[in-house]
């Protein structure tokens, strides 16, 4: 497994994380909800949905840097990382605390994600025995 | 109204799946190293593009799904794209399906599906 891609990773988890967070922000700015014109232009006018579209545009170009790389199906399925970051930042930020369920599945998440490590370090030897 | 649900969910999944297998080609159709000429010629990719309208449409599939069903149920079933998406890359693109792989998106998978529950 090359060095830069947990870094890569990471980066990604960032951007999509602080996007969602974006997300949320904007939308309790906004509030009411009332699908009025009124609603939609307190979505664009306020400073949040900015800050999830610049985080949208960076996870959008880390991910292209990325596939240049890693394989697409393990590389999404690592993605879905987001699912527990973003549980920090509603537990501490937004104040909704996880579920026992919502901690069970970030705990089999992570043993997903190692055992994905797991497979290019092993893929990462055999080439090497091979060369 | 089931097949309609069902109809949308496939959908939904064809443009998830269509959707990175066209950013994967996108991202390895140039072998240039990565500077403002790489994001240029990338702009103008074919398969970028087609990326970029699937997710669109994705997106407004994906509004229609959730307005039949509730999002726990929803996630369960959009979960599934984790699956595809490890398939065509399987197939399209050689990835190798090792053990410990499968195994790692199989307990992703699982566990997008328990955080979703409830």
């Amino acid at each position: 497994m090359k060095k830069y891609y947990p870094i890569g990773f990471l980066f990604l988890l960032f951007f999509d994380t602080l996007g969602q967070t974006g997300f949320k922000f904007s939308a309790n700015y906004a509030e009411p909800v009332n699908y009025s014109f009124a609603w939609v232009m307190r979505i664009l006018t306020n400073k949040w949905i900015y800050m999830t579209c610049i985080s949208y545009l960076g996870a959008f170009l880390t991910w292209m840097i990325l596939l240049k790389k890693v394989p697409v199906g393990p590389a999404f399925a690592a993605s879905r990382l987001q699912i527990i970051t973003v549980m920090f930042v509603s537990h501490y930020i937004f104040n909704e605390p996880p579920k026992l369920n919502h901690i069970l599945g970030a705990i089999v998440i992570l043993c997903g994600v190692f055992f994905l490590a797991l497979a290019e370090k092993k893929l990462a030897k055999n080439k090497e025995q091979i060369d | 109204m089931t097949i309609l649900i069902i109809l949308l969910w496939l959908a939904n999944l064809c443009c998830d799946t269509i959707g990175q297998i066209a950013f994967k080609y996108a991202a390895i159709s140039s072998h240039n190293r990565i500077d403002f000429d790489y994001w240029r010629i990338l702009l103008f990719n074919r398969w970028l593009w087609l990326g970029i309208t699937s997710y669109a449409i994705g997106f407004l599939l994906w509004i229609a799904f959730l307005s039949y069903i509730p999002l726990s149920q929803a996630i369960l079933l959009g979960s599934a794209n984790i699956i595809t998406i490890m398939i065509f890359g399987h197939i399209l693109f050689k990835e190798k399906l090792t053990f410990f792989r499968v195994l790692g998106v199989g307990l992703i998978t699982a566990g997008v599906i328990i955080v979703g529950i409830g």
